[in-house]
């Protein structure tokens, strides 16, 4: 029986330790981190970083309906990966930037219950979509009707989150503008419902890339130089 | 006065009755577990060929939301995963672990059943609430939150009775790899399971630490529960079969071993350059490559101990499994090497390489293997044998270019993907060529997963024909080749 015993003390202790270092103890650090303050001298900004929360009604829908299948919510560092020069993937959306879009830290997700930095990248990463997003007309079209806007995408069409509606009096204000061939029949118009509402703001509230306190000012200064 | 080989004889009888007792105490939980999870493992394969659809033509069936790639990607994983992977496994664990400790299941039939039902539950309504829009898009753990407890509870109804048959048979001298194997299983399935759901549900929220920890569950979820069970399987039947002593006690032991200390590593490599601390990944990266050292022991130690008797591999359908799965188990570990280490990782992250491992370690490998204990265990338990030849060489040849297929186009597509991903002059290009590069392989998947759909449709058949007691009332079990003297079986393997 004591052999027994030592039988379960030596797996308990062998995976016990990557159980403690790698789950327990970041979990609780983790707790312990709150929002860092800019200083308005040296970070040239104000406020906390990160400085607002995500959507999270938004988030609810993306992880309902399984975007983040597709799409990443990650920029990699350029040693890794060339994320950070791809084309209004950051804040900067000029052709080409002087500096890549900078990867993303633990603090970028903080307040989100759960981040979802992604399975695959069959679609672009969304990670600062915010900045690069058009209008909210186009994002309900997209959403709608994805092929609309390239015929050759393969991205699924959330009808559901659309109602099709009778168009009295005045075209709702929200009525999506679709081509001839998404366009529902006439005398009926295509409105967003809430919850479509709601993942617009989402993917309008994806800003990832604020300057990191001390960090990303000190950088940008160097590349000035 | 006896004669030695009238009491060999009679030892050999009440051997024989020993083991029919022990077969009869746990047939009927076996039974369900085998059944209802070759019934989850057909509805997975079926869902496997539409989201592979989906992935070409979106807008097949139409744009229902229930029948989106978001939605049934996770419904076909988590169908393969819990539906099948650990029932199945569940099933093949009690029986070695009754056989091989020599006990009988003494008590808490019914609890055995009344958990097989709860489990089932489980995963149906988890499924459906995944399909209708209630899925939490944590990979592998999208099921609702509120179906884990149950998931749990059932598991731990079965991994007690193991529990105690383990503990009464231990023996000091004895080292028992199959049940060592088995029992880490049964050790490791709880604490990562609790690990996992109590953090990412009902923790207050670890945001990018939580997406960690899923990729950690995944690891460890492969490593740690489906490689033992697996592993211990073919302990259990290359042996047998072949009627030779596994060939290296120590490469056995080493394996164990070293697979319980770095197991628990992995995982975090999954996001490296990602927001979590640098240290992490490094360590999952590292541990992943040294996975190579157990991994390859273990491949070693079956193939030594399979040698000479190949013959054997065209003639038993439980060998021929086995060894199949055998063989897998250091390809997909050489897949988590490759997908894990800097170099290669970062083109293949994010990629449908990923998705190639989980399929390469819960099918190729862990499937293979529980679907050669499966054809020993089931003519044990119902008392008759497998009816066809025909549909036993189906289920294995669709499977191994079903899965080889899926696996092969998912790695090259993945480096595609990556090429694609990580090309300088791709910098402002939007993702045409990304998705028309990736249209060939998964219009091959979904033929794959349709090959494989088929064979499981047979399996399933096959197996409630042996259930139902329609199998052939033969003593002489089912062979894929007959008539060579040199392929008749060692006595032991008929045991």
């Amino acid at each position: 029986m004591s052999n027994f015993r030592t039988f379960i003390l030596a797996l308990t202790a062998s995976f016990g330790l990557p159980w403690l270092c790698l789950i327990i103890i970041p979990a609780i650090k983790y707790q312990a981190l709150t929002p860092v303050a800019y200083d308005k001298d040296a970070d040239g900004v104000d406020g906390y970083y990160p400085p607002a929360p995500i959507n999270r009604q938004g988030q609810l829908v993306y992880a309902r309906e399984g975007c983040a299948q597709c799409h990443t919510q990650m920029i990699r560092p350029t040693q890794l990966a060339l994320d950070g020069w791809r084309k209004g993937w950051g804040q900067d959306q000029e052709a080409r930037p002087a500096t890549p879009t900078r990867a993303n830290t633990l603090l970028d997700y903080l307040g989100e219950p759960y981040a979802f930095l992604g399975i695959q990248r069959l679609g672009p990463d969304l990670t600062n979509y915010g900045w690069r997003a058009p209008t909210r007309q186009e994002m309900h079209q997209m959403l709608y009707a994805p092929r609309q806007r390239h015929e050759w995408s393969n991205m699924p069409a959330f009808k559901n989150l659309y109602t099709v509606q009778l168009a009295q009096g005045p075209k709702s204000e929200s009525a999506l503008k679709l081509g001839k061939s998404y366009a529902p029949e006439a005398g009926y118009e295509v409105v967003p419902t809430p919850e479509a509402e709601a993942l617009v703001d989402y993917l309008l509230s994806l800003k990832k890339d604020n300057p990191i306190p001390g960090i990303t000012a000190a950088a940008a200064a160097a590349v000035k130089k | 006065m006896q004669t030695p080989s009238s009491s060999a004889d009679t030892d050999l009888q009440a051997d024989n009755l020993r083991r029919a007792a022990i077969d009869k105490s746990v047939k009927g939980p076996v039974l369900f577990l085998f059944v209802n999870g070759a019934f989850w493992l057909m509805a997975s394969t079926i869902l496997g060929v539409l989201a592979a659809l989906k992935l070409f033509a979106p807008s097949f069936l139409g744009d229902c939301p229930v029948l989106q790639y978001g939605r049934l990607q996770p419904t076909h994983i988590n169908a393969l995963v819990y539906g099948w992977g650990v029932q199945a496994g569940l099933g093949v664990m009690l029986w070695i672990m009754a056989r091989r400790s020599g006990q009988e299941l003494k008590s808490g039939k019914s609890v055995l059943y009344v958990a097989g039902v709860f489990w089932n539950i489980a995963v149906t309504l988890g499924l459906v609430s995944i399909l209708s829009g209630g899925s939490t898009s944590i990979e592998w753990l999208e099921m609702p939150k509120w179906v884990w407890p149950i998931m749990l509870a059932a598991f731990l109804c079965f991994a007690w009775p193991m529990t105690t048959m383990f503990a009464r048979a231990f023996r000091p001298e004895g080292f028992m790899v199959s049940t060592w194997y088995i029992l880490g299983a049964c050790f490791w399935f709880p604490w990562i399971f609790v690990t996992a759901n109590v953090a990412l549900h009902c923790l207050p929220g670890l945001g990018a630490l939580g997406t960690g920890i899923n990729a950690w569950y995944i690891h460890v979820l492969i490593l740690l529960f489906f490689a033992p069970v697996a592993i211990g399987s073919a302990y259990y039947f290359i042996p047998k079969i072949t009627g030779q002593p596994i060939a290296s006690m120590q490469l056995a032991q080493m394996g164990f071993w070293a697979l319980a200390c770095l197991g628990g590593w992995s995982g975090m490599q999954h996001y490296m350059g990602g927001p979590l601390p640098g240290w992490m990944s490094a360590t999952g990266s590292l541990a992943s490559v040294l996975l190579l050292v157990p991994v390859g022991a273990v491949g070693l130690n079956h193939h030594l101990t399979t040698l000479g008797k190949h013959n054997l591999v065209a003639s038993s359908p439980t060998l021929r499994f086995t060894f199949l799965g055998a063989v897998f188990y250091p390809v997909s570990g050489i897949i988590l090497a490759l997908i894990s280490t800097f170099t290669t990782g970062p083109t293949l992250q994010f990629t449908n390489a990923w998705y190639g491992y989980q399929i390469v370690a819960v099918y190729g490998f862990f499937s293979m293997c529980v679907f050669g204990a499966i054809y020993y265990i089931v003519p044990r338990l119902t008392g008759c044998e497998w009816l066809s030849v025909r549909l036993i060489r189906n289920h294995f040849w669709f499977s191994t270019y079903g899965i080889a297929t899926v696996v092969i186009t998912s790695l090259v597509s993945g480096i595609q993907q990556g090429g694609d991903l990580n090309h300088p002059e791709m910098w402002d290009q939007d993702f045409y060529q990304l998705v028309m590069n990736a249209r060939p392989y998964m219009v091959a998947r979904a033929f794959a997963w349709a090959l494989i759909t088929w064979s499981n449709i047979w399996f399933l058949v096959h197996l409630l024909l042996m259930v139902a007691g329609l199998g052939r009332r033969s003593s002489a079990p089912t062979l894929l080749h007959h008539g060579h003297e040199e392929t008749s079986l060692p006595h032991g393997a008929h045991a």
